[in-house]
């Protein structure tokens, strides 16, 4: 597996297709980030969660769609199973969206005087955990092996973005930007944003499921 | 390897394969030929199991699968080198084993600008050389080739067959594909048409083969390769093997004799269970 992903890697950053989210993501968490320097971060972490969830979607569809299909085929051959190669696009993905979730985690504590604590750091951790899974989850559905054509995939993208973080109640995204830009201690909402963290993870693990049964189904 | 009772159709669409019953055994060379769109890449995908039968079943097919598509889309800035260690490691070779073996077959397939070039920068051909190598990084016990000899220049043919050779020598099988039936009669045990989705055999394959080791006892100008039936001449050790076509044989033997060769064995390879 650890050479699969290795290869996963190589194939993404030569390709260089990860710069442009990469730099919208810290665009955005640089223009946004730091309305009120000497406020609660919470506010700040949920400027980051949004950007980590939505180019966590465009990195994951970047990754997945690195390769070739005939090219992915013969990497299939050679490991054994297509299950393989997903799951090594799956680890790269969370290595892109881990790197940037950390960027996003860190960066507000650079800009102003913002009270920190224990609490606010696990928050804005398990925040970012929720947008970068969710996002991840997302990617693969809009990715070639689900979505064979790139306008769909790009409506797809869209359309997700859209319901994910504006329609109200739509979990696990948008009830945590609430939390995260309402008024109340970060220790009192620890426990519903671990909550929607793990609705994440799940989500995460269906798609991929979902996305394995389709790719093979559609081969 | 075995599969009986195959179809195969993509959604609602019409029938690509249907009641496909083949069995391959250790030793074969199996050539399918058909025209375009006829069915030949979806049984091989089959093969390899990068595609599942709609009904029917595969079964026993070897860990070991090499495999070679029709078109090889090359990575932008990846040298060959590079991706051939990254397929060596994904099939279980250590880093340096990989780059060695990747050398090796580079070398021998004559790959053009050599193993840094980048993928991007290669013909056609030299790109399929790398396609070939990759299914050649650990000794395949099945090895599926898509049209293999589109875009290779002579002497690559020439190695190709002697590959197909090594593979069968050593027990694995190859099942490879081609529009024309001249050539794959010329390197197949068996040959088969698909037509209307079905498979069928067809005369014309080089049927049982023999492999005749010869030492040199006189100068002579016989040119072995160019005999009647014989599918692939190399040295091994101190003897020189030519494996022939069985029908070819006892010619063969004449005229190595009379050319100044000595006999050293005779063996039938077990080309069909």
């Amino acid at each position: 597996m650890i050479a699969l992903v290795r290869y996963t890697l190589s194939t993404v950053l030569l390709s260089q297709r990860y710069l442009p989210p990469v730099l919208v993501f810290l665009a955005a968490l640089w223009i946004f980030t730091g309305a009120d320097d000497n406020g609660p971060l919470p506010p700040d972490y949920a400027v980051g969660t949004a950007a980590v969830f939505i180019c966590g979607i465009w990195l994951t569809v970047v990754t997945v769609n690195a390769a070739d299909p005939v090219q992915r085929s013969i990497t299939v051959v050679n490991a054994g199973g297509s299950g393989r190669v997903l799951a090594a696009s799956v680890w790269v993905s969370g290595m892109w969206c881990a790197a940037i979730a950390v960027v996003g985690l860190l960066y507000p504590l650079t800009v102003g005087r913002h009270p920190i604590g224990p609490a606010v750091l696990v928050l804005g951790a398990l925040a970012e955990l929720t947008s970068a899974c969710t996002g991840m989850a997302l990617g693969l559905l809009c990715s070639r092996l689900v979505a064979r054509r790139t306008g769909y995939s790009v409506l797809g993208a869209l359309a997700a973005v859209l319901l994910f973080v504006l329609v109200p109640g739509v979990p696990p995204v948008h009830p945590v930007f609430q939390l995260l830009a309402g008024t109340r201690p970060p220790t009192s909402i620890l426990l519903p944003v671990a909550a929607f963290c793990l609705v994440s993870v799940v989500l995460l693990a269906a798609s991929a499921l979902l996305t394995r049964f389709v790719a093979q189904r559609r081969d | 390897m075995r599969l009986s009772g195959i179809g195969k159709r993509y959604g609602s669409g019409p029938w690509v394969l249907s009641d496909v019953e083949l069995r391959l055994s250790d030793g074969d060379v199996l050539a399918v030929v058909g025209g375009n769109g006829a069915g030949k890449s979806t049984l091989l995908r089959l093969l390899v199991g990068l595609t599942r039968p709609t009904v029917g079943e595969v079964r026993e097919r070897p860990t070991a699968v090499g495999y070679v598509p029709d078109r090889f889309p090359p990575h932008d800035r990846m040298s060959a080198r590079h991706y051939l260690t990254h397929m060596g490691r994904i099939r279980g070779l250590q880093t340096n084993q990989a780059q060695n073996r990747a050398d090796d077959l580079l070398d021998r397939l004559a790959l053009v600008g050599g193993p840094d070039t980048a993928l991007r920068k290669l013909s056609r051909g030299n790109a399929q050389k790398v396609a070939l190598a990759q299914a050649l990084l650990v000794a395949p016990r099945l090895l599926v080739l898509d049209e293999p000899w589109s875009g290779l220049d002579v002497s690559a043919h020439q190695v190709l067959g002697e590959i197909i050779g090594e593979v069968r020598e050593g027990g694995g099988t190859v099942v490879f594909t081609d529009h024309r039936k001249a050539v794959a009669a010329a390197y197949a045990t068996r040959v088969y048409r698909i037509s209307g989705g079905r498979l069928a055999e067809e005369p014309g394959g080089i049927g049982e083969l023999a492999g005749v080791e010869l030492r040199r006892i006189e100068s002579g100008a016989v040119d072995l390769a160019g005999l009647p039936g014989v599918i692939d001449v190399h040295e091994r050790d101190d003897v020189i093997v030519v494996t022939v076509a069985d029908k070819h044989c006892d010619a063969v033997l004449g005229a190595a004799l009379a050319g100044g060769w000595s006999v050293h064995a005779v063996r039938r390879t077990a080309v069909r269970a």
